[in-house]
């Protein structure tokens, strides 16, 4: 019996540092420059096919997911100062409908350039592998991405609390108003997270192929997943997103191996209460309260 | 002066208009080219012009006039029936077309069926695989398959070689609830046992959790029905990484490892067995001509699946139509043209039900191997000529 649950929970974990990769550059998007950024999936994909192809032409693993991750920052970058800066002051309706059709556009795009089919990121032979813990085998990718979660979300939480940058960060989130009156370059500073934030989802992209699967509809499939991890953790808030992303990774997983049929509306069925329950999100930064 | 212009602009359109309803058939072909199901219509289309570049496109009808048939493809863009509709009502209202073709999912055939009726248009389906779509219409003519056909012969070829225990999970969705079904019926009347079962959501790719209860169950195999494309890749990956291959559980399937997709996988997909309509590995001369083709005019990575022999297949019934009733003959008679028809499809002997409009075709049994270094199905079992069961289960009160 405890065996299988470890396993449920293992499963759970896994799937939510991904979510937590990818969803952690939306949210601070969203509540530091308050911009929905329908398209924010579209760098995961944007990542998640650059390690595809290095990886399917003989590439280094490892090498790809920098390269991913390199690849999304400079195309978020160069979004955020030709598309992005003229969306702050536009309003939301403008902003939804602008990030989607990026978002279609991307499909397109990578539907011209690597075809309708499924696009494999090729992972080196010992992640593909069932390995012991102990008493059971579990996949060895799946303990992978545990790992690599936990130690971003931990460089990411040290960043955030120890350096000035953090601070600053920080301080943006919870009124911007205030922190440009003490002279915080508010507008550098969402570039430059903007760009970290796509970054990772680009690395959560390449990283995560195995449990997201790469296809041109990537972006739009996906996007609602992210939305839910930020809105339910709280918009700005990097402890939020990481609890969020948790929390709804288990109740998915649990979901699907208890209640098989009714999975995806227990997944729904949780977002709805936890709304309900906390309508800012779970850690909500102080500019929401 | 202007009334000689106008005569001669009324002589040059008039003589375009008849030309152009004489000399050319058009042929609407309804599939996807964007979207989840984006595969699908560009598979139906290298076919097409692979079977009209080697075949020529051009019939010579029963009066001795040359006419082309001539394909225009509107993308359904993945975006369902509705769309399905309004692009086969702009193909007839608009380009006149004889005939419609295409249609790769299930909703987009049934949502023809009012329209090919009132405008009696024929619909020569080349995909959608539910069974009960050609009773919907007179006009339907199925060319591809059905997946009660294409799953029954599975179950007992299972139990002939030892497997008696088998945990089925498939998609959940018509064509999911089919396959479990039909495997699961033909499976316990050759006396195996079903120890559980599971319906996963539509394009799922995440089946850690379904794999452990698998695992807890201890079945001989593991039966799937996924669609093709992200599911049936993370399906297979899932069954490999959680140890299921390894504990001996062997994967039984359908359509999940046909050829185009077996790039995807690694080795571990190799012993999985399936049942299929279609193997493109057999040395049947329309299928060495096929690939031949496809590959001189798209390259390499042009392979064919069960969409690209439906279309092949469909193109040529058209054709012969044509060649044979002429481009004006009334809907019904190019369906009863195609009753009964006997010919040799690239994936084998095939003959169109007389009664059914639909495919009575041989299933083959194969196994994922690995040969010069790439990945294959090699059939290692056969059923032949058989009839969409779910048919032979619902006879019909009228046709």
């Amino acid at each position: 019996m405890p065996s299988f649950a470890l396993t449920v929970f293992l499963d759970g974990i896994s799937y939510g540092m991904i979510l937590f990769l990818i969803s952690v550059g939306l949210t601070v998007t969203m509540g530091l420059m308050r911009i929905v950024n329908l398209a924010h999936g579209a760098f995961a994909m944007i990542g998640g096919y650059v390690a595809g192809y290095v990886t399917q032409n003989g590439g280094n693993f490892y090498l790809a997911a920098i390269a991913a991750a390199a690849a999304a920052g400079v195309l978020g970058g160069i979004a955020e100062a030709s598309i992005y800066r003229p969306l702050y002051r536009k309003g939301e309706l403008a902003q939804v409908l602008l990030t989607i059709g990026i978002a279609f556009v991307t499909t397109g795009a990578i539907t011209a350039i690597f075809g309708a089919f499924p696009y494999p990121v090729l992972f080196p032979d010992y992640l593909t592998r069932p390995i012991d813990i102990g008493f059971r085998d579990y996949p060895a990718y799946r303990l992978f991405l545990i790992a690599v979660g936990a130690v971003i979300a931990a460089v990411l939480w040290l960043v955030l609390d120890g350096s000035i940058y953090g601070a600053r960060l920080r301080a943006a989130v919870d009124n911007p108003r205030m922190a440009r009156a003490v002279g915080i370059d508010v507008n550098r500073l969402f570039t430059l997270t903007f760009i970290i934030g796509c970054g990772l989802a680009g690395l959560g992209g390449a990283i995560g192929a195995g449990v997201l699967s790469l296809e041109p509809d990537y972006a739009l499939k996906y996007i609602v997943l992210f939305l839910v991890v930020v809105i339910v953790g709280g918009e700005g808030s990097f402890g939020g997103s990481f609890v969020a992303a948790m929390a709804l990774g288990i109740i998915d997983t649990l979901g699907k191996y208890f209640v098989a049929e009714a999975a995806p509306y227990l997944l729904y069925a949780a977002v709805f209460v936890l709304l309900l329950w906390r309508p800012k999100g779970l850690l909500p930064p102080k500019s929401a309260t | 002066m202007r009334r000689l212009l106008g005569i001669i602009v009324g002589t040059i359109l008039a003589s375009w208009a008849i030309s152009a309803s004489a000399d050319v058939v058009k042929v609407g072909l309804i599939a996807s080219y964007t979207g989840a199901f984006a595969t699908w219509g560009s598979q139906f289309q290298q076919a097409i012009e692979a079977y009209q570049a080697l075949h020529g496109n051009t019939v010579k009808g029963p009066d001795g006039k040359p006419h082309e048939i001539r394909f225009i493809y509107r993308d359904a863009a993945s975006q369902g029936p509705d769309k399905a509709k309004q692009l086969a009502e702009d193909l007839i209202l608009h380009d006149h077309v004889k005939f419609l073709a295409g249609l790769e999912l299930s909703p987009y055939a049934m949502a023809l069926a009012d329209i090919s009726k009132e405008a009696k248009v024929p619909v020569v389906i080349m995909n959608a695989a539910t069974s009960s779509i050609t009773r919907m219409s007179p006009y339907f003519v199925r060319v591809s398959q059905t997946v009660p056909q294409d799953v029954s012969p599975l179950g007992p070829w299972a139990v002939a070689h030892g497997i008696k225990r088998v945990y089925t999970i498939v998609s959940d969705y018509a064509p999911g609830y089919d396959a479990e079904a039909y495997f699961t019926k033909t499976f316990k009347a050759a006396g195996g046992e079903i120890v559980g079962s599971a319906r996963t959501p539509q394009q799922e790719t995440n089946f850690a959790a379904y794999m452990e209860r698998v695992l807890q169950a201890k079945p001989d195999a593991l039966y799937m029905f996924q669609p093709a494309g992200s599911p049936s890749v993370a399906f297979v990956k899932a069954y490999v990484e959680r140890g299921l291959k390894a504990a001996g559980i062997k994967l039984l399937g359908g359509g999940e490892t046909q050829e185009l997709f077996l790039p995807n996988f690694t080795d571990d997909i190799i012993g999985t067995v399936t049942s299929m309509h279609y193997t493109e590995t057999n040395k049947n001369p329309a299928n060495l001509e096929l690939k031949a083709q496809l590959k001189k005019m798209f390259g390499d990575k042009a392979i064919p699946d069960i969409a690209s022999v439906a279309a092949w297949d469909g193109t040529m019934l058209i054709q012969e139509a044509v060649a044979a009733l002429g481009p004006d003959a009334d809907g019904l008679k190019y369906i009863d043209f195609f009753r009964g028809k006997k010919f040799d499809s690239p994936r084998g002997p095939v003959e169109i039900d007389p009664v059914e409009r639909d495919i009575i075709q041989n299933i083959y049994i194969r196994q994922v191997e690995k040969r010069d270094g790439k990945l294959v199905n090699v059939d290692i079992g056969q059923v032949d000529m058989v009839k969409d069961p779910w048919k032979l289960d619902n006879p019909p009160k009228s046709n």
